[in-house]
């Protein structure tokens, strides 16, 4: 037995009598999804990793930092991380761009060109999706995209093994085709735990070399001479276009798409995670379904032509929009097969997270008999309240959004928010921030609502990591149109609610090589924007600069500067003396403002007055200001 | 064989280390295991459900379905309600009886249902279960974090698969030597609650 560590994560383990010899060159891995993805780009050589951070996808990135031969960053948004993995395949290097489905969003420009340009070196997009926006702002499909509007080859995993499979066969596509590849893992692909095969690195050594093709790598509104004088858009276009032909017949090859035969004369198509439910529905059946596997688009017309001969319905599974279903049916009235195609167009509902339950009730809708295999929920007679996320306890957030909470409602203002653990003030009790849309939408909206005419003093509130991503052509906007407004920029030195990556304000990368931290301050002192910096430990200092910046008649900024707690105790970091805070009955009048306003979790209340959980209590004294009357110490 | 296992928790409860202690007790007797997680957008604070799948044989999702879950482990009170939907009929259920309530309970619009109220509901549904301390076994341990463990010790007491020796060998093997004994002590102590119930 061993006396290493006890990891969660990316071990080792051999199931009994499965010793590996020193020459045997893989080995079974119980890792996390996003491992096994990087994992297969390590496998495929890969030379360049960036991305930005954000779940599902976050590990996939840090898996890296143990892996040294592979440059990787944190890039300060998504479309930076694209751009550079481009400059990397420009010199015929393997590379990988790494993002959630917000982050594809905002690369889509980029993408628009880097698909008429085609790549060099393989390059592959990792674009997460999280159905049910379990842990988003939103909840979308990136296939339509990438796919869809880039007309890019796109794969679309079951698991994480298939995961890997994929990454590895889209390095090598992507270099035999010249196209970028891309990768659609949804959150239950990314965030699942299993055994994964892993392989040797495959070590390319190749040179990094760059051969100029301005006619390919200019993307410009130029005359091309040599395609008889036509524009270089439309050329280009062309080029991508006859590539489907190319990328038509590989899909038709590929182990990602299957066949399985089965009874009855309706036809499951299993989309990525799609098909692992339609297994499932059939292991609760307990007989052989119909299914078609897929993991590719473009989809493969042949297997799905021979599926549909065997079938006279076909209901489609697939995480989120109905893209394969409109094509199927494409596919199919284009070779005059009169087939039914339902999914998630109508048929299916069309909006939230798959689920095996949702594959027996579409059988069941179309044959009473799978009724019977649908669970009877339990008449259960207590309900559950509802449990609204908030700041951890001893955040430092919540001593600024209590702060700005006091002036706002002052100063009848309206607080904009942004994406990042401060959101949390805008449920209760705080109900602070009254707009949260994408990465750095606070400071324009904010400066909209100022120019409106609402004449409503307007606070923008916006993390470190998300003013570095997109908050700054937001403020210099505001500051070349003389805007009024305050920003308020919560800055805890990480980007805590993905997992504590840093960012350019941090002083050391995620290789581990101590760097410039950028200052915040002397960006926006640079911009000739009064800026004051306080601790939001502090409410009263909190306070006194807010009711100051409200006062500016132009665009001001506060910093607010506190290390994230969880941050810096998982550095071994104490930020606050332990000692006993408790409520002195006496004084405590069940005002409820500590509960109903400043909401820490380790705040209760019997009734009649508050009290303290010494269990979750972490001593980080804010509450002792809450309180006007004292009670607290 | 398949078994399935859904733990519902709190952010902080140590969920994900109790559910990959099980899915490395299973890995080790050559099982195949399957398993994932849903933590929201949170660091601390926020639901947590774990899911494992266990089976001699290959596992396609990872979701527990409705009516799937051989044993259904709460950390927290409302958190096992929330999802008793996943239990099979004849599933067990092991609730850990200290509540975290939540924000809107604590500002009094929600309303925190008693115990009493939630045991009564699981006794007509004819579910069969246990009903633990185990976050006050915990704290007269050592520490609260310790919870998890205690419910670990139960449900290898409740069940047939997990052997509470086994259990004790991967913390032996693993954890930080200063928690090694607490531990230990938590997971005896768990087991203990179950099969002692009438002196606990």
């Amino acid at each position: 037995m061993s006396d290493r560590p006890f990891l969660l994560v990316g071990e080792t383990i051999l199931p009994e009598g499965g010793e590996t010899s020193a020459e045997s060159t893989s080995e079974l891995r119980f890792v996390m999804g996003n491992e096994a993805i990087a994992r297969g780009a390590l496998e495929s050589g890969v030379r360049v990793v960036a991305g930005y951070p954000g779940t599902p996808a976050s590990e996939i990135l840090t898996s890296f930092v143990s892996y040294p031969q592979v440059y990787v960053e944190w890039s300060t948004n998504e479309t930076v991380a694209l751009e550079l993995t481009q400059g990397a395949s420009l010199c015929n290097q393997r590379s990988m761009a790494v993002m959630k489905h917000n982050g594809t969003n905002i690369v889509t420009d980029f993408l628009m060109h880097l698909n008429f340009t085609g790549v060099r070196g393989g390059l592959v997009l990792i674009s997460a999706d999280d159905p049910g926006g379990n842990s988003s702002q939103n909840e979308e499909d990136t296939r339509i995209l990438t796919h869809s509007y880039a007309h890019l080859p796109v794969f679309d995993p079951c698991s994480s093994q298939e995961a890997k499979d994929m990454v590895r066969a889209a390095f090598e596509l992507s270099e035999s085709t010249e196209l970028c590849f891309v990768l659609r893992p949804v959150m239950r692909v990314c965030h699942s735990r299993t055994m994964v095969v892993f392989e040797q690195p495959l070590e390319l050594n190749r040179p990094a070399e760059f051969i100029n093709d301005r006619s390919r790598f200019v993307m410009s509104a130029v005359v091309e001479k040599s395609a008889g004088g036509q524009m270089r858009p439309v050329v280009r276009h062309r080029w991508l276009n006859q590539k489907q032909v190319e990328l038509q017949a590989l899909v038709e090859t590929l182990p990602f798409n299957e066949i399985e035969l089965g009874e009855g004369g309706i036809g499951l198509v299993g989309c990525g995670i799609g098909y692992t439910y339609c297994k499932e529905a059939e292991d609760l059946i307990g007989r052989k379904l119909p299914i078609l596997k897929l993991g590719t688009l473009p989809l493969p017309r042949a297997k799905l032509l021979a599926f549909a001969e065997r079938v006279d319905t076909l209901v489609v599974f697939e995480e989120t929009e109905p893209v394969v279903e409109r094509l199927v049916k494409e596919m199919l009235f284009d070779a005059g097969k009169q087939v039914r195609v339902l999914g998630r167009s109508a048929f299916l509902p069309s909006e939230g997270e798959l689920n095996d339950g949702i594959v027996l009730q579409a059988l069941a809708r179309l044959d009473p008999t799978y009724e019977k295999f649908i669970p009877k929920p339990f008449p259960f007679s207590v309900n559950a309240p509802t449990r609204t996320r908030t700041q951890c306890v001893g955040c430092s957030h919540r001593g600024l959004l209590h702060a700005l909470k006091l002036v706002a409602r002052k100063t009848k203002a309206v607080v904009t928010g942004d994406i990042g653990c401060y959101d949390a003030g805008s449920f209760p009790p705080m109900e602070l921030q009254s707009t949260i849309y994408c990465m750095g939408a606070s400071i324009p909206m904010g400066n909209g609502i100022a120019v409106s005419g609402l004449g409503q003093p307007v606070f923008a509130i916006i993390g470190d990591s998300t003013f570095f991503h997109s908050g700054l052509p937001g403020l210099i906007n505001a500051v070349h149109n003389n805007a009024r407004l305050v920003v308020v920029i919560a800055d805890n030195g990480t980007t805590a609610m993905t997992g504590f990556q840093p960012h350019p304000g941090s002083a050391e990368n995620v290789r581990g090589e101590q760097v410039r931290a950028t200052s915040i301050e002397k960006i926006v002192a640079a911009l000739d924007i009064p800026v004051q910096t306080i601790n939001p430990y502090d409410i009263e200092e909190t306070i006194a600069a807010l009711n100051k910046a409200v006062q500016h008649p132009g665009v001001s900024v506060v910093v607010a500067s506190a290390p994230c707690l969880l941050y810096a105790r998982g550095r071994g970091e104490e930020l606050f003396t332990e000692h006993t805070v408790s409520v002195d009955p006496e004084q405590c009048n069940g005002c409820r403002v500590c509960i109903d306003f400043f909401g820490c979790p380790a705040i209760l209340f019997d009734g009649d007055k508050a009290s303290i959980d010494q269990l979750t209590c972490v001593s980080c004294n804010l509450c002792l200001d809450v309180c006007r009357r004292g009670a607290i110490s | 064989m398949k078994l399935n296992i859904l733990i519902a928790g709190v952010g902080g409860q140590g969920n994900l280390f109790a559910s990959a202690l099980l899915a490395r007790s299973a890995i080790q007797r050559g099982f195949q295991v399957l398993a994932t997680e849903t933590i929201g957008a949170a660091q601390r604070g926020g639901s947590v459900v774990s899911h494992l799948r266990i089976a001699d044989h290959v596992l396609y999702s990872s979701l527990i379905p409705d009516g799937g879950a051989d044993y259904l482990i709460g950390f927290e009170p409302v958190e096992l309600l929330r999802h008793i939907r996943k239990l099979k009929p004849d599933g067990v259920y092991i609730l850990n009886t200290h509540p975290v309530l939540t924000i809107g309970c604590t500002m009094g619009v929600d309303r925190y249902p008693t115990l009493d109220e939630i045991t009564d509901s699981l006794e007509k549904m004819n579910l069969r279960g246990h009903v633990i301390q185990a976050t006050q076994a915990a704290n007269e341990i050592s520490s609260p974090m310790l919870m998890n463990m205690v419910m670990l010790g139960a449900l290898c007491a409740v069940s047939d698969f997990f052997d509470l020796e086994e259990i004790k060998a991967l913390i032996t093997q693993g954890s930080r030597k200063a928690l090694v004994q607490a531990n230990l002590e938590a997971l005896e102590e768990g087991a203990w609650l179950i099969l002692q119930p009438a002196e606990a």
